[in-house]
């Protein structure tokens, strides 16, 4: 499926990357908020990202699937590599793009319409399904998400309905719902309670076996429980970028060590 | 009692001769608040008052018949009001027929295209449209919509969409430019600012992450507005659609230059016709009092009064769900 081979960053094992961003930059305006990233993110791995507040976590999340496209006054220069493309060239579909690079929000955000049609607007949007196909489609994502047997006999009732955990379960179906190849979490739990936490956390377990993800998050228990790999962003650069287990037991740079440690942030 | 130190006695006596004087001014602000409301309360149902007793006349006279006939005769004292109301409403339709799309087109475009600057300048415009005097918009429709429709529009719509069976009597008769179509179309763009400012509000007011969310499922400007933007914003649309009808059925200087002001009812919207609101201003100056003729007016103002409330009213309710939800 990937065909590019790139060196890791860190300069050790050669990985065959979902993603990679090669020396990225981006503005808000005149606010230089990414300064030259490199960052790869392995495919079926989960890909932590941690930093403080506003140090460019999420914009790097929206750079991915060219979310900041919708805003005028930012820009990207750079590269990032999927399946062969740079995604910040001009020519590009973003419509397509987004179809193959999903995304789930901070909270959850159901559209104002039945649970059946949250999960089935996506897939409208790209492809033709008879109602048997779409039905088994739904039912797929929904069970892929252990929302099956709570929701099965309400399908055509409102999503708003359905609690803060099950909204943001029914998001990730309706996001891998139109086959993405790549899912970008930002702070998927940051508004849900410990139980509905815990769920999500043990599906991302489950997913990353079909989807490469990336995640960022707050929470650095949350990181080192689910990431496989986890970088750390500071003041828009990216200080270090290491497997879960070493970056949480011996940081190389003394500013990640700072932050792991609970001196900042 | 306690007793307390004199210093805190004495500081507290200060304190307590502000607080009264507070008070005082909080007493006066509140009466006159008070009665600032009951005044309009006592406004409106002195309206009320005037209209149906001054209507009761030609109500007692002519009975529910009053509302369907079509009759309108000084002279043999013969009046009812449904050419005026068949009027009024034809108008308001023609007016949201044309007004909502426009509305809609333009509240899309400031919101999910134009460039920032560029959507504070026709917004700047778009509330500047609301601004202008009706009278103003009657004498251009007069001078310039009633001539451009006579010789461009009518002649050309007759000519390709006359023959057409069913909807084809719409758009038949001579092509005086004076008619219910240009009425319609006058009212459309003055009602466009309204619908438009409530319609760019509600666009502007939902959460940027639930369109993002649908951008982020790949899908276009277009189909998030139309599956998205639009359902949440539903009620409000709608209040806001309500909002420019009811202003559309009262409308009156504009109307009256150019809608023709004949007292006939027919298919063509070309043809002309009046409105109440219309009706009551061109027969006014001419009815003595007491006499039947002003009593049917006054009637017509109190039918006009209530379709207006029933208009408002359905508007305060989507509106208000509108913004529950």
């Amino acid at each position: 499926m990937n065909k590019i081979i790139m060196d890791d960053p860190m300069g050790r094992d050669t990985v065959l990357p979902a993603l990679a961003i090669r020396n990225l930059n981006f503005w808000y305006g005149g606010n230089h908020a990414l300064k030259d990233i490199s960052l790869d993110f392995p495919v079926h791995q989960v890909t932590g990202m941690i930093g403080p507040s506003g140090c460019g976590k999420s914009t790097l999340l929206r750079v991915l699937n060219r979310m900041y496209d919708l805003y005028p006054g930012q820009r990207a220069t750079g590269e990032v590599l999927f399946d062969g493309r740079n995604i910040l060239s001009p020519g590009l579909d973003v419509n397509v793009l987004r179809s193959r690079i999903g995304m789930v929000f901070q909270k959850p955000t159901p559209f104002p319409m039945s649970i059946y049609d949250n999960i089935a607007f996506g897939v409208r949007l790209h492809e033709r399904l008879s109602r048997a196909d779409m039905d088994q489609r739904v039912e797929g994502v929904l069970r892929r998400v252990a929302l099956w047997n709570e929701v099965k006999d309400r399908l055509n009732a409102s999503a708003a309905a359905l609690s803060g955990g099950q909204q943001q379960r029914l998001c990730i179906a309706r996001t891998i719902a139109t086959r993405p190849e790549v899912i970008l979490l930002d702070e998927p739990t940051s508004a849900l309670d410990p139980i509905s936490t815990a769920r999500i956390e043990e599906l991302l377990d489950e997913l990353k076996q079909e989807f490469s993800i990336a995640i960022v998050t707050h929470n650095l228990q949350q990181a080192a429980r689910c990431a496989d790999r986890v970088a750390f962003c500071y003041m828009g650069e990216l200080v270090e970028v290491d497997t879960a287990d070493k970056m949480f037991t011996a940081p190389h740079a003394k500013r990640t060590q700072d932050y792991i440690t609970g001196r900042f942030g | 009692m306690m007793e307390l130190p004199s210093t805190i006695t004495a500081r507290d006596g200060v304190a307590m001769d502000t607080n009264a004087r507070g008070r005082f001014g909080d007493l006066v602000f509140g009466m006159l608040a008070r009665l600032a409301g009951w005044f309009i309360l006592l406004v409106m149902v002195g309206i009320v008052i005037v209209l149906v007793r001054g209507g009761w006349q030609a109500f007692s006279a002519f009975g529910p018949g009053f509302i369907t006939s079509t009759a309108w005769n000084p002279i043999s004292n013969h009046f009812g009001a449904a050419t005026s109301i068949f009027g009024t409403l034809v108008t308001t339709l023609i007016a949201l027929v044309f007004a909502v799309p426009l509305a809609f087109g333009v509240a899309f475009w400031l919101v999910e295209m134009a460039s920032p600057a560029l959507a504070r300048f026709i917004e700047t415009a778009v509330q500047l449209l609301a601004a202008v005097p009706s009278i103003i918009f009657g004498m251009w429709g007069f001078f310039i919509v009633v001539p451009f429709m006579a010789h461009y529009i009518e002649p050309v719509v007759t000519h390709y969409l006359g023959h057409v069976p069913g909807i084809g009597q719409l758009f038949r008769g001579a092509p005086y430019g004076t008619g219910l179509l240009s009425g319609g179309l006058i009212l459309a763009i003055m009602i466009t600012p309204f619908i438009c400012s409530v319609m760019t509000d509600v666009f502007v007011s939902i959460p940027a992450v639930l369109k993002e969310s649908a951008f982020g499922l790949g899908a276009t400007r277009w189909e998030v507005m139309r599956q998205v933007v639009l359902p949440w914003s539903r009620q409000a649309v709608m209040g806001g659609i309500m909002l420019g009808t009811g202003r559309a059925l009262g409308e009156t200087m504009a109307v009256t230059f150019v809608i023709g002001n004949s007292n006939r009812m027919g298919w063509s919207l070309f043809a002309p016709g009046n409105t109440i609101a219309s009706l009551i201003a061109l027969e006014f100056p001419e009815s003595s009092a007491g006499s039947l003729k002003l009593s049917a007016l006054l009637a017509l103002g109190a039918i006009l009064m209530i379709i207006s409330f029933i208009t408002l009213a359905c508007s305060r309710i989507f509106l208000q769900r509108g913004t529950s939800s």
